[in-house]
């Protein structure tokens, strides 16, 4: 890499960066974001002004005051900030309890060096006060003296005097509001005057001054009236400066709400100050110095402004504090109004009528911008330029909504008597806030914030093009300025010998003008010969401004203040230069043109900061500080709960309110804290409000990703229950009367496409913390749903699998929005506890049912296929678990929708059938069906080996070793007789009708169970295998007339499949052979069947025969005549035969036939 | 005649001063602007990554849990 890069090839290379592509597609729903912000300040604070030699010297002399008061706003700007952001420190500190405690020199110690620091800002604090009074004072009596009086004051300076009216207002109240900081002072001086460090007289002077300075409530306001009133004529200033005020404040002419807060403040303050010895008001009013009327109106317009963070005065309490106050010169402020003046509710309309026109013509200017390479005309520079300003008026606007609102509320908490939600314990802040806010007002103010928050972003984005337009724009009207408006005045005045004039004029020329000297001179040659035709003139008669070179640079701040000032002073009522009056030199034409030009260059300065104008405009950190509220809770809170934060409040109402609309703009409310966080660190320089705002935002944010994901997930899960509810039995419900409702279309997927939310310098991934929930929350989900399954019948299986497949469709539409959801399976495993055993829960319930429920308590209906439960009970089932305590969401997703399940899966609760055995299949697929059977196999060995064996052997006993066919000629009735006869030791056999049955009914149903089992099995694979039958090749016979014909069609069918037979895909378009042999492998495995080739009853029952064959008791062993026996009893039938006779004949109580 | 061609020309130098300056500030704007939407371009395309990673990870874990049986992995 060479050292050299010419300016040429970087700036090359740096316009190589927009080929780049940088795609970034998320939809833009968040505030503006920076992850790295470039601020280049060219405001040089009249740093400049003796560069100007050709201008005036009294406006560079005021230059000079100006840069100063600038630098002493800024410091008291952050005074401010100190005093605002004070935390009592005295209530932390341990205090030497009494005289005689040990350690108290080295805790006395301890304090003042704590406190030292902090008793040096207020000693600077009180030195910058005293000196400021000073020095505005001074300046007043400069710009009064009777001299000055009727001379020419620029409308910067009376503002910057205002501005400094302001910033003395703040500081006293901020004092008188802060007891902390007197309290901490004096816990310091007592402990300073214990350790008697303090030994010369200036120092415990010092301190006594300060100590008066801060116990005295309002000393800097009548310190500064006291002064004031010495200066003879002052209230006439005032007037200039409240006059001044009440006209930027009507024509708007302010660009943040801070500003226009500051006009009125300044107003209300000034008048207070005016108001002396005399009713100064009332007098200045008559002589049309000043109309309270007018002022009136204002202070009505805007009754609650914020002084500082979260404290709001009425600024018109300054007025009424005077001690001239008349009530009835007042009559629309003097009575307070019951509600706030903005109207939010109904100003949000207007807010968003004008968003939308406001961002259509954006929109449009936007693609022009995008679209053409060339560069853009004059007039396109002008548009940009007014869309500019009107985009930083517009924030400005809908910003001062927000936060006289907010102030409004604040001052007007709400009480338990208006707001019934409100409890008697509320405490100050959170009737404030929390409880004072209805929900419409909630909702605009969350829309207006959003409009806020998105239109600077967008304008953001445009941020580059509009600056640049905006200084091409203003370099071609200064320049055209200079040539139309201001040299031809300037010929005149030097022709008519009007030497002022013509030297202000020319200061003026000089000050801004940029034509080189040789086109000036050409100019100038040209103007003489105008008939000589060259072609510089038959350019300029084309077009008027061809003369005009193209620049893309601003006019310095210095620069344009020089050139403002001086047209100022030119059409001025009153003198300029102590001499005359300009103005009736000037004709009426370049008069109207120089104000124009003067209203149009006022808002120059913030655009060339477009940037910075456009955040400040859009500033909200306010909406966070509540240093105020801490500091009336006298130490009782350290820090208030997220419920009472307003930025908090925001975001939660839009999680737990209906309208699904506003989701989209929870980004915009987080971004409330980025305000804050910023604020705290660049303009009040306090890390330890950063901490606390970080510490908030932590809280918070964890809030949000919770109940956001709660809100995902019960919305995904209510739709895919309701996708799997029945149409018909929801329109049979909707005919009964019953409505279930199906989820409102909702806006998550915005919220959750964003994949870095900035927040507090940090870059979240939304997708991602809600993904992980999600994923616990659908864990939790297929847990209950087998939890509860443990704790009911068998019968509920059903349940279980209409659970397990509506949080499978839910899983399936939410894979769709949250990209690293685990797939369904893992987690149904997890939740099913068999990812690292064999059996799952389902298995392991499943098995305890059958044991302990199904086999000893069921019977099996052959003709409708299914087990019901017997009425005789002989075994007790034991307790099963409790059901799971979970909400609704984690089931159904809703009460309704739960209850229309409940009843669905009521109608198979009282059988086992054929569905029930289908959803076992299902459930456990062939690991666990082979555990439950061989689980079934060593229960009917045991059975049979433990329990039938020892009845079987009983009954052998009792029955006679032979027992001959006797002859049919005796009649049936004589036969009986002889079998009951003959056996009737086994209908006597005491365990027979308890013990013995039931062992053999429990032996039935396992084998019954066993081949229902089989047969449902089968059926689930027969649909699988149909399924599957298009991917692995297996194409059914076409109907034909031959058989030639079918191979021919069979042929061409079977190339039609071919595209979509997997392992032939998967074979031609790998080039790892293992893939193509594992796809052959699975596609076997799919084919090959339990059903297809082996049977699992057949196989149940050998393994029963086999059991059986080892024991002679069921053979009856060898026959002796080594055929088979013939009348003894030893064989198995005969016992069964025998039981026959018992079991066949009607109970005598109980003569019914059991129904199934 | 001579004052003011020294003023006129000073005012020049210092326009043409002010839009060097403001060349090169726009252009140390415009990296710092490409090197926002970079990293929030990178941002989107890291995040679908570590998805794809995330799901990796979590199968291995799981195919790991299941292989090993009970047992912990050692």
């Amino acid at each position: 890499m060479s050292n050299n890069v010419s300016l040429e090839a970087a700036l090359n290379n740096v316009s190589l960066l927009d080929m780049i592509v940088v795609p970034d597609d998320q939809p833009d729903i968040e505030a503006r974001v920076l992850p790295l912000l470039y601020r280049a300040n060219f405001d040089t604070n009249f740093e400049d002004r003796s560069a100007f030699v050709t201008g005036i010297a009294k406006y560079s002399e005021e230059a000079t005051r100006h840069a100063q008061f600038n630098d002493m706003l800024a410091e008291g700007l952050q005074h401010a900030a100190n005093l605002y952001t004070w935390r009592c420190c005295s209530r932390a500190v341990p205090m030497a309890k009494s005289n005689d405690q040990p350690n108290r020199t080295e805790i006395n110690e301890m304090v003042v060096n704590v406190l030292k620091p902090e008793v040096s800002k207020l000693n600077s604090f009180m030195r910058f006060t005293l000196h400021a009074i000073q020095r505005f004072c001074e300046e007043v009596r400069r710009l009064c003296h009777s001299e000055k009086r009727k001379d020419f004051v620029s409308e910067a300076y009376l503002l910057t005097l205002g501005r400094f009216i302001n910033m003395f207002a703040v500081l006293d109240e901020l004092k008188n509001m802060k007891a902390s900081i007197k309290n901490d002072f004096s816990t310091f001086r007592r402990a300073s005057q214990f350790l008697q460090t303090m030994s010369d007289t200036q120092a415990i002077h010092d301190m006594q001054n300060l100590s008066m300075f801060l116990a005295t409530q309002n000393k800097i306001k009548d310190d500064l009236k006291l002064q004031m009133k010495t200066i003879e004529g002052y209230e006439e200033l005032l007037s200039d400066v409240v006059n001044i005020c009440a006209h930027m404040y009507e024509q708007q002419l302010y660009i943040s709400p801070n500003e226009k807060h500051m006009f009125v403040k300044v107003i209300a303050f000034s008048l207070f100050l005016m108001d002396g010895d005399a009713a100064n008001v009332a007098k200045l009013d008559q002589k049309k110095r000043l109309s309270i009327q007018r002022l009136d109106k204002i202070f009505k317009s805007l009754e609650v402004v914020p002084l500082y963070g979260d404290m709001q005065i009425q600024p018109f309490a300054f007025v009424r504090r005077s001690s001239h106050y008349e009530a009835n010169k007042w009559p629309l402020s003097d009575k307070e109004s019951e509600k706030c003046h903005v109207n939010i509710v109904e100003k949000v309309h207007t807010i968003r009528s004008d968003h939308e026109s406001y961002v259509t013509q954006f929109a449009k200017i936007n693609n022009e911008v995008a679209i053409s390479d060339r560069v853009g005309s004059d007039r396109e520079h002008r548009e940009l330029t007014s869309l500019a300003l009107s985009g930083i008026q517009l924030l400005c606007q809908w910003s001062c909504a927000v936060v006289e609102t907010i102030s409004w509320k604040l001052l007007h908490p709400t009480n338990p008597k208006d707001n019934r939600e409100c409890p008697d314990t509320a405490e100050e802040y959170e009737r404030a806030t929390r409880y004072n806010y209805t929900p419409a007002e909630k909702t605009a103010l969350i829309q207006i914030i959003a409009m806020i928050k998105g239109l600077q972003s967008m304008l953001g984005k445009m941020e580059p093009e509009m600056s640049n337009a905006t200084r091409k724009c203003v370099y071609v009207e200064l320049q055209a300025f200079i040539q139309h408006t201001v040299n031809e005045p300037l010929q005149k005045a030097i022709k008519n010998k009007k030497d002022l004039l013509a030297s202000i004029l020319q200061s003026v020329k000089d000050s801004i003008c940029d034509v080189g000297y040789e086109l000036n001179r050409m100019t100038d040659t040209k103007s003489k010969s105008k008939k000589s035709g060259s072609k510089v003139d038959s350019a300029n008669s084309s077009s008027s401004d061809i003369r005009i070179p193209r620049r893309t640079a601003a006019p310095g701040s210095t620069q344009l203040y020089m050139a403002r000032t001086q047209l100022e002073s030119l059409i001025s009522e009153k003198l300029c230069g102590g001499k005359k009056i300009l103005r009736k030199e000037l004709d009426s034409k370049t008069i109207e043109k120089i104000s124009v030009f003067l209203r149009k260059s006022a808002h120059w300065p913030a655009l060339f900061k477009f940037s910075d104008s456009m955040t400040e405009a859009g500033e909200l950190s306010q909406l966070w500080f509540r240093e105020f509220y801490l500091e009336m809770t006298m130490g009782q809170r350290i820090q208030f709960p997220i419920e009472m934060s307003m930025p908090w409040i925001l975001t939660d109402y839009i999680l737990s309110c209906d309208e699904h609309s506003l989701i989209e703009s929870a980004l915009y409310q987080l971004d409330l804290y980025n305000d804050a966080a910023q604020y705290s660190l660049f303009s009040f320089n306090k890390q330890f409000l950063y901490d606390e705002v970080e510490a908030e935002v932590n809280l918070c944010f964890d809030q949000f990703v919770y109940k956001l994901s709660e809100m995902v997930f019960t919305n995904y899960k209510q739709l895919a229950s309701s996708m799997l509810l029945d149409k018909r039995f929801k329109s049979e419900l909707s005919r009964v009367g019953t409505i279930i409702r199906t989820p409102t279309a909702s806006r998550f997927e915005s919220l959750l496409q964003q994949r870095h939310v900035q927040l507090l310098g940090r870059s979240v991934d939304l997708n991602r913390v809600v993904s992980q929930r999600i994923n616990m929350s659908l864990l939790k989900a297929l847990d209950a749903a087998i939890w509860k399954f443990e704790s009911e019948p068998l019968s509920s299986i059903i349940e279980l699998d209409m659970l397990i497949e509506a949080n499978r469709l839910c899983h399936s539409l939410l894979k769709e929005v949250l990209h690293s959801l685990a797939p369904f399976d893992d987690i149904f495993q997890e939740a099913n506890h068999a990812v690292n055993s064999p059996h799952g829960r389902i298995t392991l319930h499943v098995f305890w049912e059958l044991n302990y429920d199904f086999v000893p308590n069921f019977v099996y209906n052959g003709s409708t296929h299914r087990f019901v439960r017997a009425k005789q009970f002989f075994r007790k089932t034991p307790a099963r678990e409790k059901p799971p305590q979970v909400g609704q969401v984690y089931y159904w997703g809703s009460k309704s929708l739960m209850a229309a399940f409940m009843n669905i899966s009521n109608g198979y609760n009282s059988c086992i059938g054929t569905q029930h055995l289908k959803a076992i299949t299902r459930l456990l697929h062939y690991q666990g069906i082979a555990v439950i059977l061989d689980e079934l196999l060593k229960m009917t060995h045991r059975l049979l080996e433990e329990k039938i064996k020892r009845h079987v052997r009983n009954v052998f006993n009792m029955m006679p070793k032979v027992l001959k066919l006797p002859r049919a000629d005796y009649g049936s009735t004589a036969l009986l007789q002889y079998y009951c006869h003959h056996l009737d030791a086994v209908g006597k056999y005491p365990e027979l009708k308890s013990e013995f049955c039931q062992d053999l009914r429990e032996l039935g149903n396992m084998i019954i169970f066993c081949q229902q089992l089989e047969v449902a099995l089968g059926q689930e694979e027969t649909h699988d295998l149909f399924l599957a039958a298009a991917f692995i090749g297996n194409v059914p016979q076409p109907p034909s007339r031959n058989a030639q014909e079918q191979m021919k069609q069979l042929a061409k069918l079977e190339e039609k499949y071919a595209r979509i037979h997997l392992s032939e895909v998967i074979a031609k378009n790998t080039n790892d052979e293992g893939q193509a042999i594992i796809a052959k492998e699975a596609e076997l495995m799919t084919k090959e069947r339990l059903c297809c080739g082996l049977n699992v009853f057949e196989n149940f029952l050998l393994r029963i025969k086999q059991i059986l064959a080892n024991d002679e008791i069921w053979t009856g062993g060898y026959p002796t005549n080594g055929v088979f026996w013939i009348d003894e009893c030893v064989e198995w039938y005969r016992v069964y035969s025998a039981l026959q006779f018992f079991l066949c004949q009607p109970t005598r109580d109980d003569n019914e036939v059991y129904a199934e | 005649m001579n004052a003011s061609e020294a003023v006129q020309r000073q005012l020049k130098d210092d326009w043409d001063n002010r839009e060097f300056e403001q060349v090169l500030a726009d252009n140390i704007k415009s990296i710092a602007n490409f090197l926002s939407t970079f990293e929030l371009s990178c941002r989107s395309k890291l995040a679908t990554l570590n998805d794809k990673i995330n799901l990796l990870e979590r199968k291995v874990e799981f195919l790991e849990a299941r292989v090993t049986k009970g047992d912990t992995l050692s």
